[in-house]
């Protein structure tokens, strides 16, 4: 791959901010429009009541719970890629990582509503913070929600803050190249930026600084997002590996979300100069080591209930394995381990095409885990004359597409007012200077296999 | 001594009549929910009577076990309300403050027992099932947890009353609907703190079960298992 | 100023300052002053009297005060009031002993039924449809007055009623013998006139017996679901209880022998499924009067288990013997209560008695509804044979050209809705109530209670409109009563006997314990299964399907509700393809029903069950056009002595009809406790 100039680099990158089609306002009507419907399909149900799910007794949670996961899991993309991949030094991150953080935060945003819109009374969802209420009384402390509602403000506050700083210098970019209100707005977001060694020097501590603490609260929030049915008697919600399982479960889904929005904007904004097939190569390598992993998780809770044959968890290995969930339960299987195995480890199927199909199926497969993690275990406990059943309604299918469209949207939105790959970082990665990296570290440039 | 309120729950006298079923709806304001919502799952009943088959025809057998909410002292359902509403008294009881519900449902998951429901509508009665309404206990509106309390209400009242009249209450003064309709008198209800009272002697008994009792929630109705004949 | 000015002044400045304060019509309700006395949050206990079904139990009501809306001259508007807030078993009643089973509960709904009639109505479309317009109270008592009198044949005045309600019985029945019209056709589905008719040759009573259980060792019940539907069941459910667990180290057994398992064959230490109609045979096989290895033969009872359980009942005394249900429900229901009766003479019999009150014998002919052929004016009370009567006895038709029809319900039912004029009971807790048990406790007298509130409707018991009517007449008849609270209060003869209008038809010359084969309408070969309907724990005979407590109440032993099924045997189904909800078509000679089904492990191969409640047509919001009616699928097969319906005799053949379609609503997720329990590895 030929490096390209870093004029004509700025050019392209800049270039979606700059030049509006019509094709952008039609999707953006478009979306727009579901997200629309999504809204007043909330506004609906809490104005009907919160009946107009497919909620009964005893399958209490279903698709907005499983939504929650599964975001708040696709979330994890962003930063652990992001961040683990600064850590080490891996240059073919470079135009990687801005398209991970901000799935990361538009993920995180999204899966964050979902303890609101399932709540029976979400006007007070408020009550989950601690603030000094007139009730006299604090959240109580040991509930998972209560964790949840810190964990995820906890990683948002650190993801917004891991997206925002590398993006200041691309607004000091824009800033100078822009005028008028244009110039404003971005001179206000790019804080001062001058470009000073001394700037340069402490933008890169902070991120370092960053990097390295936004690993555990990445982990500890899908782990606590785990909590919320490990901590419950309720067969197979409560495994001690939860926590492990749920948080392979989030990179592995958000690997797969990332290498979609990559494949997105390669096509639509022509980035094919910056995003090459080795970069989908390896996020798809990534990808099937995390489906390697998955696989392993699995097998290690299947074998285990099953050689336990204890009666509540043999209920739901058996309704799941072979009973009414099984079509999605082996749906799961085939989406997670059989479709991305088969394409990601043959090579020559391993193109960018590859990769983005095996990721669609990753994202179907890793919902059914959510929903099967939730539905079969709540519909049958342990008291069998209390089983069910649960069928989603159309509020829950219209919301959980809206928030599909709404994450599409947002990340649209967003690659039109941002420059969804680092410019300086990909200049940065030509030209390292010595003041921002240690001498002896020796970096990879784009295109290069090996050291 | 404060008391501490428990049941025991006779399966050998029970004969699955659902008398308590009805007596707990008629005392405790439970919305009917109808047809349609009865049929998506969402009838409320805060106690209901278990019915298990076992064997084949001819050698079948049928098993009925009354269930409400179980009132553990180390309730699943307690540590998961992120709002307190639902917590347990110095009595014992596992109370639901309505007004603090926010319903998520947390409860009901963590509940093994399935003894907790949700309000998916506000309820309606028409004009004039509503002038049957107990006063004494609150309507719950949409989007709140509900279950069996063991009409506190009527330990309320009949604590007052014995305040009143300075003295203690006695075994068997206070009876929750379902114990006190039951025609077998296969529930008896009363305070554990008091080794002489019926329930107390009646938890002592050998075929007397806790439900789910390896789950560690420490449930405070002991069932006596029905007798088979020597 | 007087009360009138006082209510004018009150609704005025009422309704101005409601039209001040909103525009909200519904804020516009006057509000009356209450009549009678209001203690705000405090309440009062009062008796009554359970209606449900003719056990009488004792009630203690709880009286609150409470807002109702009312129409009071044309007015809308609300009033406080005491009413009634919760029913519970009165603690000094022998019957019910404190207990009160889940109809008694539910009956409060009665009262505040939103469908209830709320006043006088006349018919105001096509004879059947249903729709009526209301009329007041004058004019109502006018009209039928002069229905009465424009009769020229008194005897042409038919009266149909349910029997065994107290002193209600008398008033029908003294008003038709003064007015001299024929006694009243007091009818109903489940009856347990054979067994009072067996009783009457086997121990001179004419009655129900009392059971003492809680003194039993052994029982066995042949058929009778005497913990859930049968007989005075809160008693019997108490005396169960306590022969169960009261006695240090004594536990009575009981044996269950039924065709269907009931929630009694659930609480029986041993079920013993027998073919149906052969309930006799065994018996007498147990009393040592009939030879044990062609008791097999008939019952399908092992022979084994025959021995062993006559043994035990030699040696565990003392025992008693039970039967009803369905066991009396066949051709031979005589000979087979006969047969019950002989084994309890066998054991002894200590434990078998009869409440001081009350012999109530109707002997009705094979076709009650046959009168109605020439009547030219029919009163309905308390009764729905519309519903509950084999079509083959035509009662419907027999209605539609009867020229006019006055009921007393309280809501549109089926037979009701037939009605040209409707003069509305008040509901029990408003009314003076009496009833007369006739067992359940040696103890038993009759009771009477009156209202515990004040009516909500502008109903009027029909004791003091039928007395009004009377008096009224052109030749005025005066009834034994002056009004309801009379009635209630009065003390009627023992033995109400109407056999002087129906004659019994002579008896064959048989034996009465000589085994007769039940006979069964449709050949086997056409119709393969026998047809059980049987009494619902919710419904009864249908009479409670308006209460949407008992519509929301699971079915004890298949946790249905709001719905009909059909109960089928697990491998009978499984070779049919039917699954639980599935659609299966019940035929009989008489018809089909397609029901729902329900797989039940509690049922032989050959026999389908279903219960009686659902499928009327007309029963308010919470049960018109709800499911089927299965009384509808019934032959018109009789008991040839007593004449009443053998409703156990009806065979049918059944075929899945299509998949389930949502009909079946189940509360229960699973039939076992633990399903996967069989699979060994």
């Amino acid at each position: 791959m030929s490096h390209v100039s870093h004029e004509r680099l700025t050019a392209d990158l800049l270039r979606p901010l700059e030049q509006t089609s019509w094709r952008f306002y039609l999707l953006v009507a478009f979306l727009g429009s579901i997200v629309a419907m999504g809204l007043g399909t909330w506004m609906y149900q809490m104005y009907m009541g919160f009946g107009m799910t497919g909620i009964n007794m005893p399958v209490y949670w279903a698709f907005y719970i499983t939504n929650f996961v599964f975001w708040i899991g696709i979330s994890h993309a962003g930063t652990l890629i992001s961040a683990i991949l600064r850590l080490v030094n891996a240059g073919w991150r470079r135009p990687v990582t801005r398209c991970a953080e901000v799935i990361t935060a538009f993920a995180l945003m999204i899966g964050a509503m979902f303890p609101i819109i399932h709540l029976g009374r979400p006007w007070l969802f408020f009550w989950l913070m601690p603030y000094p209420s007139q009730r006299l009384i604090w959240p109580n402390f040991r509930s998972p929600l209560v964790w949840d509602f810190f964990a995820i403000s906890t990683y948002l506050t650190g993801s917004l803050l891991f997206l925002f700083l590398p993006m200041i210098p691309d607004f000091a970019l824009i800033r100078d190249r822009a005028t008028g209100i244009r110039r404003r707005i971005y001179g206000v977001l790019a804080l001062g930026w001058r470009g000073t060694t001394k700037q340069w020097h402490r933008l890169e501590t902070a991120m370092q600084i960053m990097a390295i603490a936004i690993i555990p609260v990445a982990v500890s929030v899908h782990t606590i997002v785990s909590f919320d049915f490990s901590m419950a008697p309720v067969p197979m919600w409560h495994s001690t590996m939860f926590g492990p399982y749920f948080v392979a479960g989030a990179i592995f889904s958000g690997i797969a979300g990332l290498i979609i929005a990559m494949a997105s904007l390669r096509k639509f904004l022509h980035l094919e100069a910056y995003l090459h097939p080795v970069h989908f190569e390896n996020l798809g390598k990534l990808l099937l080591m995390m489906s390697m992993l998955w696989a392993y998780f699995i097998f290690a809770e299947r074998l285990t209930t099953w050689f336990g044959n204890d009666t509540g968890e043999m209920n739901v290995f058996y309704v799941t394995q072979r009973g009414s969930f099984s079509p999605l339960y082996w749906t799961m299987v085939v989406c997670n381990l059989v479709i991305p195995f088969t394409i990601l480890a043959l090579r020559w199927l391993r193109t960018i095409a590859g990769c983005v199909v095996a990721s669609f199926s990753v994202c179907i497969g890793m919902w059914l885990e959510r929903f099967l993690i939730v539905v079969p275990s709540l519909s049958h406990k342990y008291l069998t004359y209390s089983w069910g059943h649960y069928r989603p309604q159309p509020v829950e299918i219209m919301i959980t597409i809206a928030t599909f469209a709404a994450m599409t949207l947002l990340y649209t939105l967003f690659s039109k007012f941002v420059p969804i790959i680092s410019i300086w970082e990909l200049k940065a990665g030509d030209h390292p200077s010595a003041a921002l990296y240690p001498a002896p570290m020796h970096e990879h440039k784009l295109g290069e296999t090996h050291a | 001594m404060a008391h501490k309120w428990g049941m025991a729950i006779d399966q050998d006298r029970c004969t699955g009549c659902g008398a308590c079923v009805t007596a707990c709806h008629a005392e405790n304001n439970i919305p009917t929910v109808g047809a349609s919502q009865a049929a998506r799952g969402r009838a409320m009943h805060w106690i209901r009577v278990e019915r298990y088959w076992e064997g084949e025809f001819p050698d079948v057998k049928l098993k009925f076990r009354p269930v409400m909410c179980q009132q553990c002292d180390a309730a699943p359902c307690e540590p998961v309300c992120p709002t307190y509403a639902s917590h347990h008294t110095a009595e014992g009881l596992n109370a639901q403050v309505y007004n603090r519900c926010i319903g998520t449902r947390y409860c009901a998951n963590a509940c093994p027992y399935n003894v907790r429901f949700f309000d998916f509508f506000n309820p309606e009665w028409p004009r004039p099932l509503d002038a049957q309404l107990n006063p004494d206990v609150s309507i719950r509106e949409v989007g709140v947890m509900e279950k069996c309390t063991f009409c506190v209400q009527r330990i309320t009242a009949g604590e007052i009353q014995a305040e009143a009249e300075k003295r203690g209450v006695k075994d068997g003064e206070i009876q929750p609907a379902c114990a006190q309709s039951c025609s077998a008198r296969a529930i008896v209800f009363g305070d554990l703190n008091d080794p002489e009272s019926a329930v107390s002697r009646l938890a002592r008994q050998e075929r007397g079960t806790k439900l789910l009792e390896e789950l560690g929630t420490l449930p405070k109705i002991t069932y006596l298992a029905k007798q088979t004949q020597a | 100023m007087d009360r009138r000015d006082f209510i004018k002044l009150t609704a005025v400045t009422g309704t101005s300052a409601a039209l001040a304060s909103c525009g909200n019509p519904e804020h516009q309700l006057i509000r009356f002053v209450p009549d009678e006395d209001i203690t705000p949050g405090i309440a009062e206990w009062k008796p009554s009297v359970c209606p449900i079904c003719s056990a009488g139990c004792g009630v203690n009501v709880r009286v609150m005060d409470a807002d109702v809306r009312t129409v009071r001259s044309g007015q809308a508007g609300v009033v406080r009031m005491n009413v009634a807030k919760k029913l519970e078993g009165l603690p000094t009643d022998p019957i019910s002993r404190g207990g009160l089973c889940a109809r008694g509960q539910a009956a409060i709904q009665i009262t505040y039924h939103p469908d209830r009639l709320a006043q006088p109505m006349k018919r105001d479309g096509a004879r059947g449809s249903g729709s009526f317009k209301p009329i007041s109270w004058d004019e109502a008592i006018a009209e039928l007055v002069s229905k009465l009198d424009a009769l020229d044949d008194r005897k042409a005045l038919a009266i149909v009623t349910r029997p065994h309600r107290g002193n209600r019985d008398a008033l029908f029945a003294a008003f038709a013998q003064r007015v001299g019209a024929p006694a009243p056709i007091a009818y109903e589905l489940f009856s347990d006139d054979v067994l009072r008719h067996a009783n009457a040759a086997s121990y001179g009573k004419a009655q129900l017996p009392t059971y003492d259980l809680a003194k039993a060792r052994y029982v066995v019940s042949f058929g009778a679901d005497f913990l859930g539907t049968w007989g005075s069941v809160v008693a019997q459910n108490a005396a169960f209880g306590d022969m169960r667990q009261a006695r240090p180290g004594v536990r009575g057994k009981l044996v269950q022998v039924e065709s269907r398992m009931t929630t009694t064959g659930a609480s029986a230490d041993e079920w013993v499924p027998v073919k149906p109609g052969t309930e006799g045979v065994l018996a007498l096989a147990l009393a040592g009067k009939h030879d044990i290895a062609d008791a097999e033969k008939i019952t399908g009872v092992p022979a084994k288990k025959i021995e062993r359980i006559a043994k035990e009942l030699a040696d565990q005394k003392p025992a008693v013997a039970i039967v009803g249900g369905p066991a009396l429900a066949h051709t031979n229901a005589l000979f087979t209560a006969t047969a019950v009766n002989e084994l309890n003479k066998a054991l002894g019999g200590e434990l078998l008695g009869f409440a001081s009150h009350n012999a109530q014998l109707s002997t009705l002919s094979a076709q009650p509804f046959a009168a109605l052929a020439d009547a030219k004016l029919l009163l309905v009370d308390e009764a729905n044979p519309v519903y509950g009567a084999p079509k083959a006895w035509k009662v419907r038709e027999a209605l539609e050209k009867i020229p006019y029809i006055a009921s007393f319900s309280r809501f549109v039912d089926d037979t009701t809705a037939y009605a040209d004029l409707i003069l509305p009971d008040h509901s029990f807790l408003e009314s003076w109530t009496d009833a007369a048990p006739e067992s359940g406790s040696l103890d038993a007298k009759p009771i009477s209670a009156g209202p515990v509130m004040k009516p909500i409707h502008d109903t009027r018991a029909t004791a003091d409109v039928l007395i009004a009517v009377a008096g009224k007449l052109k030749t005025p008849v005066e009834l034994p009563w002056k009004n309801g609270e009379e009635l209630a209060k009065s003390s009627q003869p023992s033995t109400v006997d109407r056999r002087q209008a129906n004659p019994a038809p002579p008896s064959a010359g048989r034996q009465p314990t000589e085994w007769t084969d039940p006979h069964f309408d449709g050949a086997a070969s056409d119709y393969p299964m026998h047809f059980l309907p049987y009494a619902s724990p919710a419904f009864g005979d249908g009479s409670t399907a308006h209460l949407p407590w008992l519509q929301e109440l699971p079915d004890p032993l298949t946790s249905a509700m709001w719905s009909s099924w059909i109960e089928i045997n697990p491998k009978t189904a499984e070779q049919m393809g039917i699954a639980d909800g599935d659609l299966v078509d019940v035929t009989s000679s008489q018809g089909t029903l397609r029901v729902p089904a329900v797989v039940f492990p509690g049922i032989a191969p050959d026999i389908v069950a279903m219960p009686v409640g659902q499928g009327h047509e007309h029963y308010t919001r919470y049960a018109s056009k709800r499911g089927a009616n299965a009384a509808s699928l019934l032959a018109p097969v009789t008991e040839p002595e007593t004449g009443t319906l053998a409703w156990a005799a009806t065979r049918v053949k059944i075929a899945r009809a299509g998949d389930a379609d949502g009909s079946l609503i189940l509360f229960a997720g699973e039939k076992y406790e633990k399903p996967h329990d069989h699979e060994t590895r």
